[in-house]
């Protein structure tokens, strides 16, 4: 056996004692005195009208998504409305990451798929995806194929990106030591090309998933019958503030709730990447 | 030794290595000039020389990375035309596969070259063993220090058992005190298990520790070979011992080097 | 075997691939407008485009506004919203890193209003500000201030912590720290917050003007698309693009010659 335990890091927390001062400039006391700051301000400006009817109470949102949840608007409950928002994300997002995540790192590993993909590529990156609304409904209608279409249109672009450059910064000696391991070209590939990427693969998802909210919310809010864009903007035409601000809160909600699934995948795809990020 | 050879053939034998690099496309950098060099079996030779002298990319040429511009390097006779498994090559930056345990990181050799599961497990633990790594197969290298993360480099070299083993500064990370405890590992390792080391460093100390004959290099471009250094010190050795310090003194002087 | 691994040249046919690639995407465009492939209410050809370009400079109509006009309102629309993101996000970015205080007030208001995508807010800034620019200039502040907070907040506390220790030994002050030590070193990813933000802000640009609007980009494509012209819908498309990539090299320039007055 040989001694290693000089090599190993130790840890080791202070422990102070509690005072005032301690508890005012506590982290979690400060969260909860913010948020009570918030819904109160946000109450008390309700209340005054400071935007006249354009901002309900916090208690009337409540009231407004339970009311949501059980009588269902435009044939559907809330979670209706949820699952057809999430239903165009998911669709778009998984086309648009099949096509463009191989794309990318093809890109990457070949200079002549590179010569030809990267021009078009760059010249149709500068265009915001929301620019994509109008054309997409020229061409598909206001059905849900131009929905997802401009989801797919979103999302490829940060898909493609960052497994590019996940390839393109790989280490290259990492290349030399499955070479010098007798690996071959494919070897380099599987061993090394793809699991290298994979952490900039995620951060890619991680960005087109909010881009897809925002497309599938803009397409919403221009034309369709279901979805949480649409329940925004019917509490708009029907002068409806609670409900605008509930869709508000529910798609924050949701949004978020889809980004933490994306990372608790990524974690586990990539368990290696676990204790990099806590630090 | 073994009989089938015949005396006196060396295991790493490079002759006239020359290497010029083409730098921006333009520039010509002229980094090795007429190096030859031969190595016997199990034998320890440190090439030893300042940053900027060609010694790693001598390394990388006999690995079979680079291609030498003029002359030629032969394993057992064999002319070396690329990186193969029958050299194991540790790196400067420990390069292991962050995505990968220890126990994934030693076995790739073996895996790569299609050895059965049960078989480069065997093999990995063995190795994992003579590096003193028990307990940390199941650790992703992040989690381990610069001294433990060379070890893994070492063990994964060895895992394929090569019958060259080249070092590419391995511990120029690593604090003074790791270094040194590194050094005495690498020796005990090379006495288990003997192999052909070529060992590239810019440290005299470590050079004179570990080897059995010290090349040492001119501190400029194009890397030239200096003087040659046979090291009869018994093992294991000391750094204050008088012999040792005389020949530190030698080599210091000899060169540029005042390290 | 000398030279092999240096490439002094690309070959002939990767320099050629771009060229070959762009021409034959907009010949097929041309083509399958020409050849009606596509109905000409869904594509317009790329010649078509250009013939509108050069009469949207001097032609009103149907549009109601010179294609200047529409520029000139949506780059003034982007760069308010964007210099008050800039304004307001990184003075905010910045003490939050620092003071705890700050920290803790603002950042949990901070996530929960970070996943909301600047486009649902539209309808409840149509009920506050109207349709007016007042209300487009807030969601491009929405959209622009998230990358500002990040950022500047990343940036201080990526702060060396040996300097703030030394500066404390030399019996510096909070204030004196954050003003000496945090600032100057967080500006480089204070500066890379602003060509993100201003990503972000043209992007959100077209969300601002979907909705409600009388002149812009994004409201020249709208009203392509109602009155069924998709020559007006790409060439707002392409108006937004380009103008995107021209505001982005300006700003990448200036961005150089601060960071160099900087470190001089």
């Amino acid at each position: 056996m040989v001694d290693i335990a000089n090599e190993i890091k130790q840890q080791v927390q202070e422990r102070r004692p509690l005072t005032l001062a301690m508890i005012l400039t506590n982290r979690w006391f400060l969260y909860g005195v913010s948020m009570l700051a918030f819904f109160l301000a946000w109450d008390m400006a309700a209340v005054a009208r400071v935007f006249s009817s354009g901002l309900p109470r916090p208690y009337e949102v409540v009231l407004q998504l339970w009311r949501m949840m059980f009588d269902p608007l435009a044939g559907k409950s809330l979670l209706g409305h949820i699952w057809a928002s999430t239903q165009r994300i998911l669709i778009g997002f998984t086309i648009a990451s099949l096509v463009a995540v191989p794309l990318g790192l093809m890109m990457a590993l070949n200079r002549y798929v590179n010569a030809i993909v990267k021009p078009l590529f760059d010249l149709l990156k500068p265009m915001p995806p929301l620019a994509w609304i109008s054309i997409a409904i020229l061409w598909f209608g206001i059905g849900e194929t131009s929905k997802v279409f401009i989801i797919i249109i979103g999302t490829f672009v940060p898909c493609l990106l960052d497994a590019y450059n996940g390839v393109r910064l790989v280490e290259p000696e990492l290349y030399d030591v499955i070479r010098m391991l007798g690996g071959n070209r494919r070897h380099e590939i599987i061993q090394v090309c793809f699991p290298a990427a994979f952490p900039a693969i995620f951060a890619g998802l991680q960005i087109a998933l909010s881009i897809a909210w925002s497309c599938v919310l803009a397409a919403e809010l221009v034309s369709a019958r279901s979805g949480l864009g649409f329940i925004i903007i019917l509490g708009m035409n029907l002068s409806r503030p609670a409900m605008v601000v509930g869709g508000m809160v529910v798609i924050a909600l949701v949004a978020w709730t889809m980004s933490q699934l994306v990372s608790g995948l990524e974690r586990f795809v990539c368990p290696w990447k676990r204790e990099i990020d806590s630090r | 030794m073994r009989e089938e050879r015949h005396p006196g053939q060396a295991k790493i034998e490079c002759k006239d290595i020359t290497k010029v690099f083409i730098q921006k496309g333009k520039q010509r950098v002229h980094v090795l000039d007429h190096i030859s060099l031969d190595v016997k079996e199990n034998e320890f030779v440190v090439i030893l020389g300042p940053g900027q002298s060609g010694k790693s990319t001598l390394l990388r040429i006999i690995a079979g990375l680079e291609t030498p511009t003029e002359g030629h390097v032969r394993i057992d006779g064999q002319e070396v035309e690329g990186p193969g498994p029958e050299r194991g090559l540790v790196f400067q930056g420990y390069m292991l596969f962050a995505w990968k345990t220890v126990l994934g990181n030693v076995e790739m050799g073996p895996k790569l070259r299609g050895v059965p599961k049960k078989e480069r497990r065997e093999i990995a633990a063995h190795y994992i063993h003579l590096v003193g790594l028990d307990g940390f197969e199941n650790h992703y290298p992040h989690q381990l220090s610069g001294g433990m993360k060379q070890r893994v480099g070492i063990a994964r070299a060895y895992a394929n058992n090569p019958q060259v083993m080249l070092l590419d500064e391995p511990f120029g990370q690593l604090d003074a005190q790791t270094r040194y405890f590194m050094e005495k590992e690498t020796a005990r390792i090379w006495e288990t298990e003997k192999r052909t080391i070529l060992f590239v460093t810019n440290n005299i100390d470590e050079a004179i520790y570990l080897a059995d004959r010290i090349v040492t290099m001119e501190g400029k471009l194009p890397g030239r070979m200096h003087v040659v250094y046979r090291v009869d010190l018994p093992r294991p050795r000391e750094h204050t011992d008088m012999a040792f310090l005389k020949l530190r003194h030698e080599i210091t002087e000899a060169s540029e080097l005042t390290l | 075997m000398a030279y092999e691994q240096v490439k002094v040249k690309t070959p002939l046919i990767l320099r050629l691939l771009p060229i070959l690639s762009i021409i034959t995407f907009f010949g097929t465009w041309q083509l399958v407008v020409d050849w009606e492939i596509v109905p000409s209410t869904m594509l317009a050809s790329p010649i078509q485009i250009f013939q509108l370009f050069l009469v949207k400079w001097t032609e009103v109509n149907p549009d109601g506004a010179l294609l200047s006009q529409h520029i000139w309102t949506s780059v003034q629309e982007a760069f308010t919203g964007y210099l008050l993101a800039l304004l307001v996000g990184i003075p905010l970015g910045l003490a939050m890193g620092w003071f705890i205080v700050v920290e803790g007030l603002s950042r949990p208001i901070f996530e929960m209003i970070r996943p909301i995508p600047p486009v649902a807010w539209i309808p409840l800034v149509i009920f506050w500000f109207g349709i007016g620019i007042s209300g487009k200039v807030f969601i491009i502040w929405i959209g622009g201030i998230v990358p500002c907070v990040i950022n500047s907040y990343e940036g201080v506390r990526m702060t060396n912590p040996t300097l703030i220790q030394m500066a404390r030994t030399y019996g510096a002050t909070d204030w004196q720290i954050f003003k000496q030590i945090c600032i100057p070193s967080a500006l480089p990813m204070v500066f890379g917050a602003l060509q993100i933000a201003l990503a972000c802000c043209w992007t959100n640009l077209v969300a601002a003007e979907l909705l409600a609007a009388d002149v812009g980009l994004g409201f020249l494509i709208t009203m392509g698309r109602k009155l069924a012209l998709p020559d007006m819908v790409l060439l707002g498309m392409i108006m937004i693009g380009l103008t995107g990539v021209v505001i982005g090299v300006v700003i990448n320039y200036f961005e150089k010659r601060l960071l160099a007055g900087i470190r001089r």
